[in-house]
C-alpha cells in the first residue's frame, strides 16, 4: 500500500471544491492543502459543511463541482484508490455495538484486506499502543465513550493509512480523554500521518499545526493559530473564531 | 378535558406524519378487503378438466358438453399425451382428467353397469373432494335427463334449502370477519406500538412529569385510535355492500354497540402489550403475534376451529376476535339479536372487564 | 476481495449469534407458526354439525339419520326429541347463534311413503354464511341420501364415476398447507432479515464506515446475500424437517431440484429486501414494508385457496407474484415428485424475477451506498 509514486506531493489538495444538495450549497468553493505528518483543523460551527467537505474528501459523496486530489489520487474517479490509503473516523460511534473490540477490528482487518497473521500483529499492537487493555475484548457497545473512541481510532489506524480524517471525534469525551488521544494524534503526525481533524473545540484548534474556518460553506480564514491570533489582534482562538463569524454576519446583513 | 384534546390532537399529528401508520390506518385495511374479498375464494368454479373420450359416441359427447356446460369444470389447454397421461396432472395443467371407455353408449342403452374413470390431482384436498362432489352431480344430472319426463323415481330425494347466503358467497363470509381482524389491527397493534415508541424516545417520561395525569395521556392517546378503528369499520362495512354485496340484516346500533366492547378490549391488550415491553421493535413483534395471528387464525374467521386440535381450540376461547366474529356474522348475515347473541357478549364482555383491569393496574405500576 | 467478503460473512454471523431477537425470528417463529398453521390452516371440512328434525321417528327414519353418523362428515344431533319448544323457534335459533350448520327435516310420512315404494322428499337447510362448508355438507348429504335411497330400493344407479386420488389419496390437506408455509415463512423471513440487516448497518453509521474501506459494494451485498441466503435454506430444511417428522407429510420429489429451485428464488426474495432498504431509513419502515410485501404475496400466491377460484382481473395481478409460482413448484416437488421438465414456465418465471428483481436491487443499493 505504500507505492513510492505517490509519497511526495501533498496529502490533501483541493480547489474550488463544492457541493449542493438541491438549492442548497453545503460547501461553496473551497481550497486547501494540507501536508504529510502535519495536524490540520478544520473550524467551524454546526453546520457550517464540515462534516459533508470531508465525506467528499473519503469518496463518500460526489462533489458537484470544483476539484481534488487526496493521497495523490482524483476525488472524482479513483475513490476506489483513495480509500486504500485513509482512515476515517465518523462523528457518531459507527462500530458494531454487537461485536466486541477484537472482532470490531478484525472485520475492518479483513476489509482492508490485511493478512490475518499481520492483523493479529497490529491488533496486538494497538491495544498496547492505545492502552486498550481489557476493554479489547468486551462488546464494544457496552465501553465507556472514551474507550470507544480509542477503538475507533484503533480501527481507523488499523491499516497504517496515510492520511487520517476525523470528524469531531472527541465529542462528549472528558478533558483527560482528549489530552491523551490528542497526544496518540501527535505520535501519528511524527510518524509522517497526514491528520485532518474536524472540531469546534477552541482549545482542540490550538493544539493543530494549521487551521480553517468556515463559514455557510466557505473557508473565511485560514492560517496556523498563532500566526491567526496576531493577524487579528486577539489572545484566544475563542475570541478570534466568534469575532470572524460576527463580521462575516454583519457583512452578510 | 382540553389537556385530552390537546394529547389527541399530537397523537393524530404523529399518524399523518409516519407513514408506517398510514399503512396500516388506510392502505392495510382496503388492501386487505380487496385481497380477501376476491383472493381468498373458496367457491371452487371453472376447475380445468381435461377429457379423454374413447367411446366417440353422441351419448359421449354428450356427456363431455354436459360437464363443461356445469359453472363447475371448464376444459383444459392441453390435449392429453396418452404416453403420459399424468403428465397434464403433473404440471399443474388440469386438476382432473376423465376418461370415458369404449363401449359407454352401449352400456347405455342397455342399463348395464359401467364405470367411468377419473384421475384427481389430490394435492389440494379441498378442491380434490369438490371435484370429486361435481363430477357425481354432472352425471346424476345427465343420468336424470335421459328418464322420460315426469318419471317419479321412488326412494328419497333431498330439497335443498340455504340460509343467509342463498348464492354461497365465500366474501360474504370472509369480509363480515375481516372488520374483526382490522379493528384489532388498528386498536391493538398501532396503541402498543404508539406508547412504546414514546416510552423507547422517552417523551413519555416528558409528558409525566407535566401535571397532565397518566389516564388522561391514556385517554388522549388512545381515543385517536378509536375513532380511526370506527372510520376503518365502517369503510369495510360500506365496501362490503357496495363492492361485494353483503346484506346487513340485523340491526346497526346492536352492532355498534359490540364494536364499542371488542374495541375497547383491543385496546386493553395494546396497554398492556407496551406496559411488558421496552422498545417499539419489542412492542410490534409480540403485538402482531398475540394481536394479528390470533385474529386471523384462531377466530374463525377463515378456518374452522372445530376442525382444529384441542389445545388451539383451547386457547381460542381466550380469542376475543373468536366472539366477535360469531357477532358481526349473525348481525349482518342472519339478523341476530341481542337474544340470541349473550353467550358471545358474555365472553365479551367478561373478557373487555379482565383486560381493562390488568391493563390499568400494569399501566400505573409501570409508568408511574 | 475474498478476505473482506469472509470477514463479513464472519462478522454477520457473529452478530447474529449475539443478538436473541434475531435468533427467534430465525429460528423460533418458523416452527412456532409451522405448527399452529400445520393444524390450524385447515380446509377439510369435516364433522359438520347437523341438527336432526326427525317428525316420523320410525324404524325407517332411524335408519336413514344413523347413514349420516357413518363417515367422517357428519355429527348428527336430535332436537326434537329433547326440546319441548316450537321446533320453528329452535331452529331459527340455532341458525343465529352458529350452533349448528345444517339441519335435515324428515316428514311425518317418511316410513309409509318408502314403504309404498314412493318418492319422499326430506329437507335439507344449511347455513350459507360459511359458504365453504355449506357446499360442502351439501354434496355430502346428497351423497349420503343416494345412497341410502339406492339401498332402500333396490336400485342401483348402473352409471359411476370412480375416482382416484393422486399424490394424496387421504385428502390430507395439511400435506397441501405445510409446504405453503414453507414458502411463506422462507418468503417472509429473507425479505425481512435482509432489508433489515441492510438498514441497520445504514441506521448505526457502520454502513459509511465500511464505505470508507476498500469492500466494494457489490462484496458487501453478496457478504450480507450469503448470510441470508443460508440461514433462509437453512430455516426451509427445518421447516421441512419438522413438516416430515412431526406432520408426516410426503417428499415424492428431488431435494436437489427443490434446493436449486429455492436458491433461484431467493434471488427474488433478497433482492426485494435489499430493494426495500434502499427505499427505507430505519429498521422499522424497513420491516413495515417486507411485512406489507408478504401480506400481498401470501393471499395472492394460491396458498388459502385456488387461483383458479378468483376473478379474471386478479388472476391477471397473481401473475405479477413471484411466490405464486414458487408455491405452484415447491408443492409439484413435494406432492407429486414433478421434475424440471413438468415446471418450465414456473422456473422459466422465477428465474426472471430472480435476476430482474436482483439486478436492479443491486444496482440501486450500489449507488445509494456510493
Amino acid at each position: 500500500m505504500n507505492d513510492s509514486t505517490h509519497n511526495s506531493g501533498s496529502a490533501v489538495l483541493i480547489n474550488n471544491l463544492t457541493r449542493h444538495f438541491g438549492d442548497f450549497t453545503a460547501v461553496d468553493h473551497i481550497s486547501l492543502k494540507v501536508d504529510y505528518g502535519e495536524i490540520f483543523g478544520f473550524l467551524g460551527a454546526n453546520g457550517a459543511g464540515k462534516t459533508t467537505a470531508i465525506r467528499m474528501l473519503c469518496g463518500l459523496l460526489m462533489p458537484s463541482g470544483g476539484s481534488g486530489e487526496v493521497a495523490g489520487y482524483d476525488i472524482y474517479k479513483q475513490a476506489e484508490s483513495i480509500k486504500k490509503h485513509i482512515g476515517y473516523m465518523s462523528q457518531k460511534f459507527s462500530l458494531y455495538p454487537d461485536l466486541t473490540g477484537r472482532e470490531n477490528l478484525t472485520f475492518y482487518g479483513a476489509a482492508y484486506n490485511l493478512r490475518p497473521a499481520d492483523l493479529s500483529d497490529r491488533i496486538h499492537e494497538l491495544t498496547e499502543r492505545l492502552e486498550l487493555g481489557e476493554f479489547i475484548n468486551q462488546l464494544s457497545g457496552k465501553l465507556p465513550i472514551g474507550w470507544r473512541q480509542r477503538l475507533a481510532l484503533a480501527a481507523a489506524i488499523l491499516h497504517r493509512p496515510r492520511i487520517l480524517f476525523l470528524d469531531e471525534p472527541t465529542g462528549g469525551v472528558d478533558p483527560v480523554f482528549r489530552r491523551r488521544f490528542w497526544s496518540i494524534l501527535y505520535d501519528l503526525a511524527d510518524s509522517g500521518v497526514a491528520v485532518f481533524v474536524t472540531t469546534h473545540y477552541m482549545d482542540e484548534a490550538e493544539y493543530c499545526g494549521r487551521i480553517s474556518i468556515m463559514h455557510h460553506g466557505s473557508i473565511i480564514e485560514q492560517g496556523r493559530p498563532f500566526d491567526l491570533k496576531r493577524q487579528h489582534g486577539t489572545d484566544s482562538l475563542d475570541d478570534l473564531f466568534i469575532n470572524l463569524i460576527l463580521s462575516q454576519e454583519a457583512t452578510r446583513a | 378535558m382540553h389537556r385530552i384534546r390537546f394529547i389527541a390532537q399530537k397523537e393524530f399529528y404523529h399518524i399523518l406524519r409516519d407513514f408506517r401508520s398510514l399503512i396500516i390506518v388506510i392502505i392495510m385495511p382496503v388492501m386487505m378487503i380487496f385481497l380477501y374479498g376476491y383472493a381468498i375464494n373458496m367457491d371452487i368454479e371453472n376447475v380445468s378438466l381435461a377429457i379423454v373420450d374413447f367411446d366417440h359416441s353422441v351419448e359421449s359427447q354428450q356427456l363431455t358438453e354436459r360437464f363443461f356446460a356445469s359453472p363447475y369444470f371448464s376444459p383444459g389447454e392441453n390435449e392429453v399425451d396418452m404416453s403420459d397421461p399424468e403428465q397434464l396432472l403433473r404440471s399443474g395443467q388440469v386438476a382432473a382428467i376423465l376418461a370415458i371407455p369404449p363401449g359407454f353408449s352401449a352400456a347405455l342403452a342397455r342399463g348395464e353397469d359401467f364405470e367411468l374413470g377419473m384421475m384427481v390431482d389430490g394435492t389440494d384436498a379441498s378442491l380434490a373432494s369438490a371435484v370429486q362432489a361435481f363430477s357425481n352431480s354432472v352425471l346424476s344430472n345427465f343420468l336424470m335427463d335421459r328418464l322420460p319426463p315426469n318419471f317419479d323415481i321412488p326412494g328419497v330425494t333431498l330439497s335443498q334449502q340455504v340460509l343467509y347466503n342463498p348464492d354461497l358467497k365465500s366474501s360474504h363470509f370472509l369480509v363480515p370477519g375481516l372488520v374483526a381482524v382490522i379493528l384489532m389491527m388498528i386498536s391493538a397493534l398501532m396503541t402498543s406500538m404508539t406508547i412504546a415508541r414514546e416510552k423507547e424516545t422517552g417523551t413519555m417520561e416528558q409528558l409525566l412529569t407535566t401535571p397532565v395525569k397518566p389516564r388522561e395521556i391514556l385517554i388522549g392517546k388512545l381515543l385517536p385510535y378509536v375513532v380511526i378503528a370506527f372510520v376503518d369499520g365502517i369503510l369495510v362495512l360500506i365496501f362490503a355492500r357496495l363492492v361485494f354485496g353483503v346484506p346487513f340484516v340485523g340491526s346497526q346500533l346492536l352492532l355498534l354497540g359490540f364494536g364499542l366492547i371488542y374495541v375497547t378490549t383491543a385496546l386493553s391488550i395494546g396497554i398492556l402489550i407496551s406496559s411488558l415491553v421496552d422498545t417499539l421493535q419489542e412492542a410490534t413483534l409480540l403485538a402482531q403475534v398475540a394481536t394479528l395471528l390470533p385474529a386471523v387464525m384462531l377466530s374463525g374467521f377463515i378456518f374452522a376451529l372445530k376442525n382444529m386440535p384441542f389445545v388451539l381450540q383451547a386457547i381460542s376461547y381466550i380469542v376475543p376476535a373468536r366472539y366477535f366474529v360469531v357477532i358481526i356474522r349473525g348481525i349482518m348475515l342472519k339478523g341476530a339479536g341481542l337474544e340470541v347473541l349473550i353467550p358471545q357478549a358474555g365472553a365479551l364482555v367478561l373478557l373487555m372487564v379482565i383486560l381493562m383491569t390488568v391493563a390499568a393496574a400494569k399501566f400505573k405500576t409501570r409508568v408511574v | 476481495m475474498w478476505r473482506g467478503y469472509i470477514g463479513l460473512i464472519r462478522k454477520e454471523f457473529i452478530q447474529i449469534r449475539r443478538d436473541r431477537n434475531m435468533l427467534g425470528i430465525i429460528f423460533l417463529m418458523p416452527i412456532i407458526q409451522l405448527l399452529l398453521l400445520g393444524y390450524a390452516v385447515n380446509t377439510d371440512v369435516k364433522q359438520l354439525d347437523i341438527d336432526i328434525y326427525d317428525f316420523d321417528r320410525s324404524t325407517h327414519s332411524r335408519e336413514f339419520v344413523r347413514s349420516f353418523e357413518a363417515g367422517d362428515h357428519f355429527v348428527p344431533e336430535e332436537v326434537i326429541s329433547h326440546s319441548n319448544t316450537d321446533p320453528v323457534w329452535e331452529l331459527a335459533k340455532r341458525f343465529k347463534t352458529s350452533e349448528t350448520q345444517l339441519a335435515l327435516l324428515i316428514p311425518p310420512n317418511f316410513s309409509e311413503k318408502l314403504t309404498r315404494n314412493e318418492n319422499v322428499t326430506v329437507g335439507l337447510i344449511a347455513d350459507g354464511s360459511d359458504a365453504n362448508a355449506a357446499r360442502a355438507g351439501l354434496g355430502y348429504a346428497g351423497q349420503i341420501v343416494r345412497k341410502y335411497s339406492n339401498h332402500v330400493t333396490g336400485m342401483e344407479v348402473p352409471l359411476e364415476i370412480r375416482h382416484n386420488f393422486l399424490y394424496n389419496p387421504e385428502l390430507e390437506s395439511v400435506y397441501y398447507m405445510i409446504p405453503g408455509i414453507i414458502v411463506t415463512l422462507l418468503t417472509m423471513v429473507t425479505t425481512m432479515l435482509t432489508s433489515m440487516g441492510i438498514v441497520r448497518e445504514r441506521e448505526t453509521g457502520t454502513l459509511e464506515q465500511i464505505s470508507v474501506t476498500p469492500i466494494s459494494s457489490h462484496a458487501l451485498l453478496a457478504g450480507k446475500i450469503t448470510t441470508f441466503a443460508f440461514l433462509g435454506l437453512l430455516e426451509m430444511g427445518l421447516a421441512l424437517a419438522v413438516g416430515i417428522l412431526w406432520f408426516g407429510i410426503p417428499f415424492a420429489g428431488s431435494p436437489w431440484f427443490l434446493l436449486w429451485v429455492s436458491a433461484l428464488y431467493l434471488l427474488t426474495t433478497l433482492g426485494m429486501g435489499t430493494f426495500f432498504s434502499t427505499i427505507t431509513s430505519t429498521q422499522q419502515q424497513a420491516m413495515f414494508l417486507a411485512w406489507f410485501f408478504s401480506v400481498f404475496a401470501i393471499l395472492t400466491s394460491g396458498f388459502f385457496s385456488p387461483i383458479s377460484n378468483m376473478p379474471i382481473w386478479m388472476q391477471n395481478i397473481t401473475l405479477l407474484n413471484p411466490m405464486r409460482y414458487f408455491m405452484t413448484v415447491v408443492r409439484g416437488i413435494m406432492m407429486k415428485g414433478s421434475g424440471p421438465a413438468d415446471m418450465i414456465p414456473d422456473i422459466l418465471a422465477i428465474t426472471a424475477y430472480g435476476l430482474t428483481v436482483f439486478t436492479l436491487a443491486a444496482a440501486r443499493f450500489r449507488k445509494r451506498t456510493e
